[in-house]
């Protein structure tokens, strides 16, 4: 139902903040529709965290400084900052599913550092 | 908050307005749920999957969506809107492309994004501020700011700049989309004929914040590119390609750029188009039937 505007200088605001609601609902049902004819979609199990909070929470530190990585010396900050000690972090680099790769000096975040980064998020986000 | 507002805003010049009874912030990241790990005080998450698309369709919101989102962060006539994220930006400067294409004056983009904020040690809340419900301005749909592919051939055939902005192994037609991009392909790799390469990244600065006018245009002519004349950018999905869009108009002032979104997942897909591999800008073919009349 349309609320009874204020005044005659504050119906045209009230009707289109009422007609922006009506659309978004409408907006809504549309993608619940079409949701419905397409059917559900296969449940996703919530990703478990499968390391230490503070192994997810480096590769997020490197996230957090943007595309163009980090140098050794801000990583192995990264590192201390979260209980490791500088020999203890070759491990991200090691193996198919390394979690960052070095490209000249710059540390960057590999796809399987970025898909870890997710799912630390969801899982705290649960 | 000055009547002088953006393009631009520093987290220091952010920091010292923050509270102001018109200053409306959004962080918009690449991962939503960055935010979550702690935001700039006051500031609404707003996320590009849903807040900035149309739910259904590939397009920008119609204008009665994004004036629900208006309403729900708080923006009205007289709002200063500031816009930040991860990622150097990428989504901020696209909310702010698709703001200032619906009509919204004054935005501005935080120079050096979350990155800066953090590294300037400025303080982090993880308070989720509460939905807003204001009056917000009726969003109209400039078309001007915003390209198709009809319009790319129109200027590279004009001898525009076409501009593309990804990855030099995504223009050279090496990779279709970087590692953990696997849902923004295409069905072939390659860059559009008569694109420039000019990466979003020449813009940045070593400390994550922007470039000063000056590089900008030594890196611009470093390209090829004219300063004069209109241009189009495009990237995969159209968030990179509104950083660059952001630069060239916003911090330039170029006159008449325009960002093409349906960008390569578009064009790379869409059957007999043409499309280049390599290194080389190369040419538009005589014609292109499905976009050009005979």
């Amino acid at each position: 139902m349309i609320p009874e505007p204020p005044s005659p200088d504050g119906a045209i605001p009230a009707i289109r903040e009422e007609l922006a609601r009506v659309r978004a609902a409408m907006q809504r049902i549309e993608a619940a529709l079409t949701l419905l004819e397409n059917g559900p979609e296969p449940e996703r199990p919530a990703r478990a965290r499968t390391r230490p909070d503070r192994y997810y929470l480096v590769l997020l530190g490197v996230y957090e400084r943007g595309r163009q990585g980090v140098d050794s010396e801000q990583f192995g900050r990264l590192g201390a900052e979260h209980g490791y000690d500088r020999r203890g972090l070759g491990g991200y680099f090691v193996g198919a599913r390394a979690s960052l790769r070095r490209d000249g000096d710059r540390i960057h975040l590999t796809a399987e550092g970025l898909a870890l980064i997710d799912e630390y998020l969801e899982a705290a986000q649960a | 908050m000055s009547r002088a507002f953006g393009p631009l805003i520093s987290p220091a010049q952010l920091a010292e307005h923050l509270g102001a009874p018109n200053l409306v912030v959004l962080e918009v990241n690449e991962r939503p749920l960055v935010y979550n790990q702690g935001h700039i005080r006051g500031a609404h998450n707003v996320d590009w999957h849903v807040d900035l698309q149309d739910p259904v369709l590939r397009d920008v919101p119609g204008a009665a969506a994004l004036r629900a989102l208006w309403s729900r962060v708080g923006i009205t006539r007289a709002s200063d809107v500031v816009l930040y994220g991860d990622q150097h930006n990428w989504y901020a400067a696209y909310g702010y492309w698709l703001f200032r294409m619906f009509g919204l004056k004054r935005l501005a983009i935080l120079d050096g994004g979350r990155q800066a904020w953090l590294q300037a040690d400025l303080p982090k809340d993880r308070d989720i501020p509460a939905a807003v419900s204001s009056t917000p301005p009726n969003p109209k749909l400039d078309p001007s700011l915003r390209a198709s592919a009809r319009d790319v051939v129109a200027l590279v055939r004009a001898g525009g700049n076409l501009v593309d902005v990804r990855s030099a192994a995504e223009y050279r037609g090496d990779i279709i989309a970087e590692p953990g991009y696997l849902q923004e392909g295409a069905q072939r790799a390659g860059h559009i004929p008569g694109a420039t390469h000019f990466p979003w990244e020449l813009a940045i600065a070593d400390d994550g914040r922007f470039q000063g006018p000056d590089r900008l245009r030594e890196l611009l002519r470093g390209r090829g590119l004219d300063e004069g004349a209109p241009a189009i950018s495009y990237c995969r999905i159209g968030e990179r390609s509104a950083h660059t869009w952001f630069v060239l108009s916003e911090l330039l002032g170029m006159r008449d750029v325009r960002n093409y979104d349906g960008s390569w997942s578009e064009w790379g897909s869409m059957v007999g188009l043409p499309v280049v591999k390599g290194p080389e800008a190369g040419a538009l073919p005589g014609s292109v039937p499905s976009l050009e009349a005979a």
